[in-house]
């Protein structure tokens, strides 16, 4: 019994270890958010401040309001997870449901263009939507996010059908139903969990994209974590501002990711594992 | 023409958006590859034949480059697994709390890579960073910590493993959890102890799932390059210049987009490679549907 | 020289007419109003300053302004970026000389169309701006176009805690057996013994260590050792004052090999090896937050940071003065900036941004600049800084922090202490070679020799790639 407690012990402290691992860097951001500008910077740093909301009040209004970017970050981020989702399921459905020779090569080819790396895409897609008159366009960031998002979709919703015995399905369709009908009424439903998981997970791809955003958008299409990077300047970095968009930016990411938690590993092992 | 069956009409508009999406750009990089392309008042494509790649073959900087892009992803990958192995196992154990430990644990998963960066930055500055502060005060660290080219290095390391350790966790933790509680259980009754357990029966049995949990992350870690581009951007001496920021900095800073395009080939070549490697796992495993 | 020539006799024409143009609201101030237009920069103080104070030029004109700035590296790759999608998303530009208007000056409008059209208000003198501002800011390798109005002027400087050189003056002078004061008989030798006996004595001062540089791998460092390779007597090229002020479509091969500049990197790694060591992971920003925490007594600096130092709990106890000479002089790098206006914009937009360029360089601006308490301005008009209220700010407490700088700033600027980079299409490509270079021989990967023979070399295939895709354009 001894020992039994003395590991119970063992894993309290070391969950401790862990635990101020992950957190201290999200706290001190979300405490620096605030923080009065002086004690931001004061050396050594400081534990005890006067709480304000100077950064937040600034970020929204005056010279640099964050508002339009976050608006840009939302259509962006939202259409693109939208698109996805949708498409998604439909090619994700037809996928499970269908033997075809080359399937493999088809799974392989979808899943290889949401690995192909983000500098390697930004070049060409640079100049095709430059021919096209994309950039510096909301659009065109959202065209942009499909390129991850979509293979995305399609190969997790895929997961998630192949899960569904299809017996479902036929049984409807001998009762009369359209393949149409059994998909929609039958299928579909049936794996809303796996839907809302892919769209968290899409949404949260696209909203913390930089790369893309800093290469592709213009000064009307303009995304929060743009906001984020453009707060370091010549004469400082306003780390009071720059912390408070951080907290805005990834507070909302961490509420839909948890909602989703259950799901999350299928989602983020593109099905290969699935949870609970 | 033979009609499409049902599947296939659902396939249809997710593939045409698709193949528009990956197979125009890839050839169009092709040609960039092969091309000397200028982009100031107009693009304008100049057939440049193989001087591109030669080039890239025989640019030691690139060559340095793709050395620092292995050791990084192998001490990222690395030290995020046997981290998040490790984390998995302890959160296994936990009887109470165990939901919102692994809440908090997930939280650095849903941040943007580049607030990542940032906030690494703001933590290790050497004047008020809180990092820099605590190394500097209990004497296990005093130099600038991005300013020197080890540190810098290790620091961007572990930026990349604070953000991605959780995933790692949460699929071994899944793995965890379906192990069947009989085995264990019969084990333990014999006499096995904690390690014996791990080390015969609990890791092998998870094996599958620690290698998918490695592949997803490998593809990843090839992916992202916003945390040294927002920290480091490729300094000091080059030290943390991956083979990304390489690219990048050919791409959009010298403009020479055609050789951009050979180095972005190249990249691409690998992480097919690593796809590969994950889809054959997979169908090892019977997962591939 | 046919084309500054050309450019001197144009710029005493005008210098009447622009006179007599007050941007009173009249109709062609107003002729835009309506517009939308959007000013990309680089986030520094007038910038800042003039974000915090739009009205006076919305009331004037109409026209609504949205500005985006952005750190140095960042602004130069989206400007380069918008000028090769062809758009001119962002019609007004900080047009950084080398980094922007070197390489991308096809892309931007020859201002001369805008000053001599008569439906058009016009600049006020052009020959009130500092000379070499308005060449180095404004034109290219002397093409007879005018591509941008000098907009700020920042320069470094030496800047020096002036409350402990006072206190402990008397006894360093006795340790050193020098004067330590910033004079103009000081010499980078000087300074590296300076900064050793405040290193030495940290315990008395309270200043760890006695300088910091800005030697991250970033333009910073190029900047930074710039004046010490001119003050050592070297150069980037053959006619540096001309490659640097008017700019070169050839200029040349590079001179970096020369055993003046091994000599300024040596100098240059010695004095790095005893400054503050973050030194290393700083760019200008991280070296200017350091010294106004109090990490050092002397930084070579931009001469700007002033407003944010004045600002601190250092005001009034900091010293300016011009940079220490090596064996050939003092170089003070420069590093203002022009306005511009996109020319890949379209032709209305083109004339609505003119305005916005002619009213953020005018002197009533300018002034107003200073003022703010945002920012602070760096005028590059003469005459503002003669105006009795900017001169009575040169004592503190000042108003103007900036002004605080400008006797030392004014030396800087003297035809035989400014340091003018040099003004070349493939200087983004051999700004990234040199600080790179020179990062690895600080973190000791390579010694000055290395160093700099590798950055003759990758300024050599820099230029030849520049050349390649010129020739082609």
């Amino acid at each position: 019994m001894r020992s039994r407690s003395r590991g119970r012990i063992g894993v309290r402290a070391l969950i401790a270890v862990v635990l101020l691992w992950t957190v201290v860097p999200l706290a001190w951001m979300v405490l620096s958010s605030f923080k009065p500008a002086d004690k931001l910077t004061a050396s050594p740093p400081s534990l005890t401040f006067k709480p304000t909301l100077d950064h937040y009040s600034a970020l929204f209004g005056g010279a640099n309001d964050i508002g339009g970017y976050a608006v840009n970050s939302l259509i962006a981020a939202g259409a693109s997870t939208l698109i996805a989702v949708a498409l998604g399921c439909l090619a994700g459905y037809g996928l499970a449901r269908s033997h075809f020779r080359g399937k493999d090569h088809v799974s392989f080819w979808i899943i290889s263009t949401r690995m192909a790396p983000i500098a390697a895409v930004v070049l060409p897609l640079f100049v095709i939507f430059r021919t096209t008159g994309l950039l510096g366009s909301t659009l065109g960031l959202i065209v942009a996010y499909l390129t991850f998002n979509l293979p995305f979709a399609i190969w997790i919703m895929n997961a998630f059908f192949a899960d569904l015995p299809p017996a479902l399905e036929e049984a409807a369709m001998v009762d009369g139903a359209s393949p149409w009908v059994a998909f929609r009424r039958i299928a579909l439903p049936l794996v809303l969990p796996g839907i809302a998981t892919t769209a968290v997970l899409c949404l949260v791809f696209s909203w913390n994209d930089y790369a893309f955003a800093a290469t592709f958008s213009g000064p009307d299409s303009q995304t929060l974590p743009i906001a984020a990077s453009q707060l370091v300047t010549q004469t400082e970095i306003d780390w009071g501002q720059l912390t408070a968009i951080g907290t805005i930016v990834v507070a909302p990411m961490i509420v839909v990711g948890l909602v989703v938690r259950r799901w999350l590993v299928t989602g983020l092992t593109l099905g290969a594992v699935t949870g609970e | 023409m033979r009609r499409l069956t049902f599947p296939g009409r659902m396939m249809t508009p997710a593939l045409v958006v698709l193949a528009a999406l990956s197979l125009f750009p890839f050839v169009y990089i092709i040609v960039m590859s092969l091309s000397s392309v200028g982009l100031i008042g107009g693009i304008h494509f100049s057939w440049s034949g193989l001087d591109n790649w030669t080039r890239l073959f025989t640019d030691p900087s690139v060559g340095a480059s793709w050395i620092r892009s292995v050791v990084y992803f192998v001490a990222t990958v690395g030290l995020e697994l046997v981290l998040g192995i490790a984390i998995a196992l302890i959160v296994h154990e936990l009887v109470w709390g165990k939901n919102i430990a692994l809440s908090l644990i997930l939280m650095p998963m849903f941040m943007a890579p580049v607030i990542v960066g940032l906030l690494g930055r703001f933590l290790t500055d050497s004047t008020y960073g809180l990092y820099a502060w605590v190394l500097k005060s209990t004497g296990l660290y005093s130099g600038d910590i991005l300013g020197s080219t080890k540190a810098a290095f290790v620091a961007v390391t572990l930026m990349d493993v604070w953000q991605w350790t959780p995933l790692i966790t949460l699929i071994v933790l899944a793995g965890l959890a379906s192990l069947p509680g009989q085995v264990l259980e019969a084990a333990k009754v014999d006499g096995a102890s904690y390690w014996q357990r791990l080390r015969y029966i609990v890791l092998p049995m998870v094996a599958g799932v620690i290698i998918v949990a490695l592949l997803i992350r490998s593809m990843d870690a090839i992916r992202y390059f916003d945390i040294i581009q927002n920290t480091t951007n490729g300094g000091p001496a080059d030290a943390t210049k991956t083979i990304p920021i390489r690219l990048y900095e050919t791409g959009f800073r010298f403009f020479d987009l055609g050789y951009a395009a050979a180095i972005g080939l190249s990249m691409l070549a690998v992480s097919i490679l690593v796809a590969n490697l994950f889809l054959k796992t997979l169908q090892r495993r019977g997962l591939a549907r | 020289m046919a084309g500054a020539g050309g450019a001197s006799l144009w710029l005493g024409g005008c210098g009447s007419s622009g006179t007599k143009v007050k941007p009173v609201a009249g109709d062609e101030w107003k002729q835009f109003a309506g517009t939308s237009l959007n000013f990309i920069s680089e986030n520094t103080a007038p910038t800042s300053a003039i974000a915090a104070n739009l009205k006076p030029f919305t009331d004037l004109t109409g026209i609504d302004v949205k500005i985006t700035q952005l750190e140095l590296s960042a602004l130069v790759q989206k400007v380069a970026l918008d000028f090769a999608s062809g758009q001119g998303s962002y019609q007004i530009i900080y047009a950084d000389p080398y980094q922007i208007l070197a390489p991308y000056h096809k892309a931007l409008a020859d201002l001369n169309a805008f000053q001599n059209d008569d439906n058009l208000p016009h600049a006020e003198a052009l020959s009130d701006f500092i000379p070499t501002q308005l060449d180095a800011a404004g034109r290219f390798a002397g093409d007879g176009k005018l591509y941008a109005l000098p907009y700020d002027a920042p320069t470094m400087i030496w800047m020096y805690r002036k409350d402990l050189f006072d206190k402990f003056g008397a006894r360093m002078k006795q340790d050193l057996g020098f004067d330590p004061m910033p004079s103009d008989a000081s010499t980078w030798e000087d300074f590296y013994k300076t900064s050793q006996w405040f290193k030495a004595h940290a315990k008395d001062t309270g200043v760890p260590y006695g300088h910091g540089h800005m030697a991250k791998q970033h333009d910073s460092l190029m900047n930074d050792f710039s004046n010490l390779l001119w003050a050592y007597g070297g150069d980037y090229f053959n006619d540096g004052v001309k490659v640097g002020r008017l700019g070169s479509a050839d200029p040349g091969e590079p001179l970096l090999d020369r055993p003046e500049a091994l000599q300024a990197a040596d100098v240059y790694r010695r004095l790095v090896s005893i400054a503050h060591p973050s030194s290393l992971g700083w760019d200008w920003t991280g070296l200017a937050e350091g010294f106004t925490a109090g990490g050092m007594a002397m930084a070579p600096l931009w001469h700007e940071f002033a407003a944010t130092i004045e600002g601190s709990k250092l005001k009034g106890k900091v010293g300016y003065a011009r940079l220490p000479r090596g064996p050939k002089r003092s170089a003070n790098m420069y590093g203002g900036t022009g306005i511009g206006v996109n020319g890949v914009a379209s032709k209305r937009d083109q004339r609505a941004a003119w305005l916005f360029v002619v009213w953020s360089t005018q002197r009533a601006t300018q002034l107003s600049n200073l003022k703010s308490t945002v920012g602070g301005g760096t005028p590059t008009r003469a005459s503002v800084y003669k105006l009795p209220e900017v001169q009575k700010a040169k004592k503190p407490p000042s108003k103007m922090p900036n002004i605080l700088t400008t006797d030392a700033v004014f030396e800087a600027w003297r035809p035989e202490n400014i340091g003018l980079r040099p003004k070349i299409a493939a200087w983004n490509e051999c700004d990234t070679t040199i600080f790179t270079q020179l990062s690895k021989m600080l973190a000791g990967q390579q010694d000055p020799q290395a160093c700099m023979t590798n950055t003759k070399q990758g300024f050599e295939k820099a230029i030849e790639n520049a050349a390649k895709s010129l020739r082609k354009a």
